[in-house]
């Protein structure tokens, strides 16, 4: 009888969170055509501007992940800039899984994981008597909360210091005009790395974590506003 | 002179930036690739035997393939003063493949005997390691080269004489005295000024002055050179010096105080014999710790004028701009290099590199940059070069565009500028097998086709959807609310009280009905009979008292006992005489007393379960 009320709360809950979307409706302006990005970033990739190809590549897996093509390209992306750099070779870069969920799917999880432990928990409170109940509310509730934890950790720092890629055939990482110079840091055309704070024309360019010196802001696009550089993309 | 004060004028012989690095025989080299060759490192040494406070060249050249260097550096010496004196990175590309190389030199000066043993230097980048071999250098006193000492300007180079005792000094002259001093007092925003620390001294010193530089906050510091050893005349007396000297930058503008210098030292003090006549008697030696301080200094800073020139970027002092470009041909797709030069007097490590532009180039590369710094003389020089690569893809004309530097003369109390001739380099037809940097190459796994429809859509920001958010608040909410639901219904339901109440009402849903159903059919001793078995239990219930199968004294006693009154003992006694007047009545006579009978019981335990709940 519990696992049959479990089942069914989480069915409920489930088909609430993702139809909500639909019923509430977004912004034409926020979403972008995974397929324009996609298309943006193969020809890129055909043209051998490696930059911009990871960039749009990148975009458009972040909006469909599962889809093979995007990942296919992606990969191969990174295996040529990978190539390029001298790191590598070409076999050893392995392309993205299919298993994964974009930003927006995972939160509608973590929102329906969430929506049906509060329905468990209600059905638990009204019949104080099933404990398998009332354990399988505590479960459901606590995936949906750590998971929303941890997206929205993924988000605060992606608000911080946002995933950029360098567009620049090299962009020279150095220090601020009132640091003491270092010798310059090279990055090339490809990779993928997060932004900080801004200073004039150059921005804090950050490595696994760590600050590692400023580049021009020209030479470094935000995925996030990938759908700005292409022609057919960001509208609805 | 002591010993060590000796060493140190011998280890002037060889001032850091007076041995050119292209002069540097190497004696020893200790280094190793990567297993894939991608990285390597060596470490090269000028000589493995010094003495001590003489200077050796430590060379560390790290080469990766690919555009990340992996960063070295030289793990603390003690006992050693360690200077990284230059520092150069360059860049090759060769068939699309690049390879960086970064050339260190460091300068150590030992100051004890013994054996030195540097540890292994280690880089590593992914998966690929590389380290040199241990490095052990021998520091004995009969390696001392012999040689001219540097001296501050106006003392006499004399590092081999003896100082003279305190009992031959003019009187009124201090033993032992530090003085601070800068060239100048009022100085503009980044001038360059240098602060003299000298010690004067008329008496032996045991050991190594313990120095501990002035506070200079709102400065940037660069040492000059290994300290100055000499002679200088002063009111009269001869003193032994000790001249170190720093150059000084501000970094804004107002009155700042250069702080007291602090200088510890031990001192060997003669004392005469009592007897001056005794042939016997030696003179006594005793040391004396003496700490001595200098005076703070004010420095008045000015801010630049007005009117700097377009590219101006903070440079002061005395520069000049040299461009230079490796060839005036060039084919497709090879680079052309183009040097900026920078050298002059200023702070040359704060200077931004000027910008290097072409028309006609496809690409361009920051190739390497180095900064050499001088130190050896009177004030900070020094030299910065920046490579950029440009890259033409098609022949024609790749026109390196005229580079323009700007700085302020603080002398002249004005800006300057100089601008470069451009340069044009003719790029002839490639002969290059389609290589391009920077670009795709040999296709491996098939690149997917290009999508026909839009679609999906969806956001780029990893911020949560407005609907599941809402969701997500309003469930922790309602997840609390059911929690505290669940809670207190939990709490009801182990009260005894309402347990029981919850009792008696299952006697009524099961007993009582039961029996009204007999009673319906005719059977009313059975039903009778069932009524007053759920009278019993419910009597029981609800004085929580087990009278199951007690003749009906004992059941009165007991209820009376737990508070029961003698108008509900009766009312009990009544009913169950009438259930029991039922069970053996005539049939006929049954069937309406039963129901009656049967109602009061429902009505009986009703009440009674009322009575217990809260």
């Amino acid at each position: 009888m519990s696992l049959r009320v479990a089942i069914g709360g989480l069915a409920l809950a489930t088909a609430l969170a993702w139809g909500a979307p639909a019923a509430a409706g977004q912004s034409p302006a926020a979403r972008a055509d995974a397929a324009a990005l996609f298309n943006a970033g193969t020809a890129a990739l055909s043209s051998g501007d490696l930059g911009p190809a990871v960039l749009f590549l990148l975009a458009a897996h972040r909006i469909d992940p599962r889809a093979r093509d995007i990942r296919t390209n992606l990969a191969i992306a990174r295996a040529r800039v990978e190539d390029i750099q001298g790191q590598g070779t070409r076999e050893s870069v392995p392309m993205p899984s299919a298993l994964a969920l974009s930003a927006s799917e995972a939160w509608r999880l973590s929102a329906a994981l969430a929506l049906a432990g509060t329905l468990l928990a209600w059905g638990s409170a009204l019949r104080p008597g099933s404990r398998r109940l009332f354990l399988a509310a505590s479960a459901a509730f606590a995936a949906g909360l750590l998971l929303a934890g941890f997206l929205l950790l993924r988000a605060r720092e992606e608000a911080r210091h946002p995933e950029a890629v360098v567009v620049a055939p090299v962009l020279e990482v150095g220090a601020a005009p009132d640091e003491r110079p270092l010798p310059p840091y090279l990055l090339g055309a490809g990779e993928v790395v997060r932004i900080g704070r801004t200073h004039g024309d150059l921005v804090l360019v950050r490595v696994s974590g760590n600050a590692i010196g400023w580049a021009r802001r020209s030479g470094l696009w935000r995925v996030a506003d990938a759908a700005r550089y292409t022609a057919r993309s960001g509208s609805r | 002179m002591t010993g060590s004060w000796r060493v140190m004028a011998l280890a002037l012989s060889l001032a850091i930036g007076s041995v050119p690095m292209g002069l540097l025989v190497p004696r020893a080299v200790f280094g190793a690739g990567s297993p894939s060759g991608k990285i390597s490192i060596d470490a090269t040494l000028d000589r493995d035997t010094v003495a001590p406070g003489d200077v050796l060249t430590l060379t560390v050249v790290v080469r990766a393939a690919g555009l990340n260097l992996p960063a070295v550096s030289l793990p603390a010496l003690p006992g050693v003063t360690v200077d990284r004196a230059e520092e150069a990175q360059n860049f090759s590309m060769v068939n699309g493949r690049v390879e960086r190389t970064s050339t260190a030199v460091y300068r150590l000066i030992p100051h004890h005997e013994g054996t030195l043993q540097i540890p292994p230097l280690r880089i590593s980048a992914g998966s690929e390691k590389a380290s040199t071999s241990p490095i052990t250098i021998t520091v004995t006193r009969s390696a001392a080269r012999r040689g001219g000492s540097s001296a501050p300007p106006g003392a006499t180079p004399s590092p081999a004489s003896p100082v003279p005792s305190p009992g031959s000094a003019s009187a009124g002259t201090p033993e032992l005295f530090v003085k601070a001093t800068v060239d100048r007092r009022r100085v503009f925003w980044n001038q360059q000024l240098v602060l003299k620390l000298t010690l004067y001294s008329r008496v032996d010193i045991i050991g190594d002055p313990d120095v501990s530089p002035p506070s200079t906050a709102g400065f940037w510091t660069e040492g000059l050179g290994a300290p100055r050893v000499g002679r200088a005349a002063r009111n009269g007396a001869q003193y032994t010096v000790m001249e170190i000297r720093t150059a000084l930058f501000p970094t804004r503008t107002g009155t700042l105080t250069i702080g007291s210098a602090r200088i510890r030292c031990r001192v060997a003090r003669v004392t005469q014999p009592p007897d001056p006549w005794s042939m016997l008697a030696v003179p006594d030696v005793i040391s004396q710790d003496v700490t001595l301080a200098s005076d703070p200094i004010t420095i008045v800073v000015d801010p630049l004028p007005r009117g700097a020139p377009q590219g101006f970027q903070g440079a002061v002092g005395d520069f000049r701009l040299d461009l230079h470009v490796d060839g005036l041909t060039a084919r497709a797709g090879e680079p052309v290099t183009a040097r900026a030069t920078i050298r002059g007097t200023g702070n040359i490590a704060a200077v931004r590199d000027p910008e290097i532009r072409a028309r006609g180039a496809a690409r361009q590369y920051v190739a390497g940059s180095s900064t050499r710094i001088d130190r050896s003389g009177d004030e900070l020089v020094g030299e910065r070069e920046i490579d950029v690569a440009f890259v033409a893809d098609q022949p024609g004309i790749l026109e390196i565009l005229p580079v323009k530097f700007a700085w302020f003369d603080p002398e002249a109390k004005r800006y300057r500028s100089q601008t470069s001739e451009g340069v044009k380099v003719k790029v002839l037809p490639g002969s290059f097998s389609g290589v391009i940097p920077g670009r795709a190459q040999t296709p491996g796994p098939v690149v997917a086709a290009l999508r026909p429809i839009p679609g999906p859509f969806g956001t780029l920001t990893l911020d949560p959807p407005a609907e599941s958010a809402g969701i997500l608040g309003c469930s922790i909410l309602a997840y609390a609310a059911a929690m505290v639901t669940g809670r207190a219904r939990r709490r009801r339901f182990r009260d005894p009280r309402l347990v029981r109440a919850r009792a008696i009402q299952e006697i009524l849903d099961r007993d009582v009905a039961r029996a009204h159903a007999l009673a319906s059919r005719n059977q009313s001793a059975g039903a009778a009979a069932l009524a007053e078995h759920a009278l019993r239990a419910g009597m029981s219930l609800r004085y929580d008292a087990d009278v199951a199968g007690l003749a009906r004294g004992e059941w009165t006693q007991k209820l009376l006992a737990r508070g029961a009154g003698a108008e509900e003992i009766a009312a009990l006694q009544s009913l169950f005489d009438s259930l029991a007047a039922i069970a053996y009545a005539p049939p006929e006579t049954r069937s309406s007393g039963a129901k009656q009978a049967i109602a009061e019981v429902r009505r009986m335990l009703e009440r009674y379960r009322r009575e217990l709940q809260p």
